[in-house]
């Protein structure tokens, strides 16, 4: 199916007002549940949307900003997954996961360069904060905010739109044995975002507590994590008050 | 506590709503000290509207490196603001400020990044997967809340607690990292079977015939998911690997041992 020029821009849009929550990483609409959904509201099939917002938010489940790294986008993975899949009703929703890793990955270099690129703008900050101008400071703020918006909302628009007609014709080449490989590869790549929050929080202390939460969860039916949640929430807290008793002191926060 | 009252709770409240913007611009060089100063900014304005020098001076020095967990900014904004409104040294603030970001960041990520997003997003998919729009609408609005209801609540905290939260937090500090770091992980190992899906082909056996997915699964179902997550931790953490690499190596791996019938699709 083809994506209208109005489409095009109403995915842009969406992109930009993500884009801007995706540099601030204050109320998680960058997540492929916010930008796969809506993205299958403007193109109009609400079902797929829905389908693709799942399998997206689940590959990236992991895939997180933690310690000022930058893991392939999930912001325009979840917006492609939901056009490529409505724009080629061949693929399933699994395998237009895998396609849309290239512009997840393309987005990441992106996300890199402006990393890279606004230390020129705390430069000109600190000329702002040496006069006492914090209006000042403000304006260069946002204005860095707009910059990173505008490029999501132009990489999704070339992406979705204006590239469509090439995106058919190279998905309609691909062997259905590729297809199948990016499927599995949809399927193992939460592994990695998995293992990326070990890297950051597992120490040879807390080890146990992952084995401990993995054979409850693969023994115990759960319909969500939420159990789980709370009883590590309560270990947490036994822990916290433990680590009181020994000290003399056991103010709580 | 000296000279009170140049802030009012209206000016709190706005500054955890301000605080949204703590990451703006990021930079590798120096993080979020931008948009950090712009939220001091704001308060600064109020706090030093006849010192034009001072105000100067505290813009500058929080122009320096910070890195710490967005919602979690707000407390040491609250805090921060309290300080400089009661005419604190300013290297006694900058001290508590570069001695503070890191155990915040280490507690917002366990609290947001590893346990809310998950807990929410789980939830949410469970619903999305059967098209259900419910899931996502849910997550938008819950998100709504969670960004801007605990920011007040923060940053009112650190305002209220003033110097005293310096005590409380150096005291608690290690013991809060640690019970986080419990609940993270164990939360990351409860997603573990949910969240990686790897099989081997069903036709794959060995001599005898029997299947090879067959013997793991009656080892312990997931086991593979749970080696697979392990292994990418080692590649990572002590053999520096990136995950731009791995996630190379496992699109190729994929599509060959797929086309080989080794993985099931």
């Amino acid at each position: 199916m083809q994506i209208t020029l109005v489409q095009g821009i109403l995915l842009a849009i969406m992109a930009f007002v993500a884009g801007i929550d995706n540099q601030t990483e204050a109320f998680f609409w960058f997540r492929p549940m916010t930008t796969a959904f809506l993205a299958g509201l403007i193109l109009g099939d609400v079902q797929l949307g829905c389908k693709c917002a799942a399998i997206a938010e689940l590959a990236f489940a992991g895939l997180l900003t933690v310690g000022g790294t930058v893991p392939p986008d999930a912001l325009v993975a979840g917006v492609m997954t939901t056009v490529i899949a409505y724009t080629n009703p061949s693929l399933t929703p699994e395998a237009a996961l895998g396609v849309s890793f290239g512009f997840a990955l393309i987005m990441q270099y992106v996300g890199v360069g402006t990393n890279t690129f606004y230390a020129y703008f705390h430069k000109a900050m600190d000329k702002k904060a040496e006069a006492g101008d914090v209006k000042g400071l403000w304006r260069i703020a946002i204005g860095s905010l707009s910059i990173k918006a505008a490029i999501y909302a132009i990489v999704v628009f070339l992406s979705a739109y204006a590239m469509q007609d090439v995106m058919q014709t190279v998905v309609n080449v691909f062997p259905e044995w590729i297809v199948n490989g990016l499927s599995v590869a949809g399927g193992i790549m939460p592994a990695v975002g998995l293992a990326q929050l070990l890297v950051v929080m597992m120490n040879n202390s807390n080890m146990p507590y992952l084995f401990i939460g993995f054979v409850a969860a693969t023994t115990i039916q759960m319909g969500n994590i939420l159990p789980l949640a709370i009883v590590g929430a309560a270990i947490a807290v036994l822990s916290y008050m433990n680590k009181g008793s020994e000290g003399g002191q056991s103010d709580g926060i | 506590m000296a000279s009170r009252g140049k802030l009012t709770k209206k000016d709190i409240d706005t500054l955890a709503v301000l605080s949204i913007f703590e990451q703006v611009p990021f930079s590798y060089e120096r993080m979020q000290a931008g948009g950090y100063t712009c939220c001091m900014g704001y308060v600064l304005d109020k706090i030093y509207a006849d010192d034009p020098e001072q105000k100067a001076d505290a813009l500058k020095r929080n122009m320096t490196f910070i890195n710490t967990e967005p919602h979690m900014a707000t407390f040491m904004l609250g805090l921060q603001a309290s300080l400089e409104e009661a005419g604190e040294d300013r290297d006694l603030i900058m001290n508590i400020r570069n001695g503070l970001f890191g155990p915040f960041a280490g507690l917002g990520d366990a609290i947001f990044w590893f346990t809310l997003l998950p807990v929410t997003a789980t939830i949410c998919c469970s619903m999305a997967a059967e098209g259900n729009p419910l899931g996502p609408i849910i997550y938008i609005v819950l998100w709504f809340l969670l960004a801007i209801l605990p920011r007040i609540w923060f940053c009112r905290l650190g305002y209220k607690l003033g110097t005293k939260a310096v005590d409380l937090i150096a005291d608690n500090a290690p013991a809060i990292a640690k019970a986080a770091g419990i609940l993270g992980v164990l939360v990351v190992g409860g997603l573990i079977p949910s969240y990686v899906a790897f099989a081997f082909n069903e036709g794959l056996v060995l001599i005898g015939g029997v299947p090879v997915q067959g013997i793991f699964d009656s080892v312990l179902p997931n086991i593979l998911q749970l080696g697979i997550v392990l292994l990418f931790w080692f590649l990572m953490k002590k053999k520096n690997v990136s995950s731009v690499t791995l996630i190379g190596i496992i699109l190729v791996a994929s599509v060959v041992l797929t086309y080989f019938n080794i993985l099931a699709y």
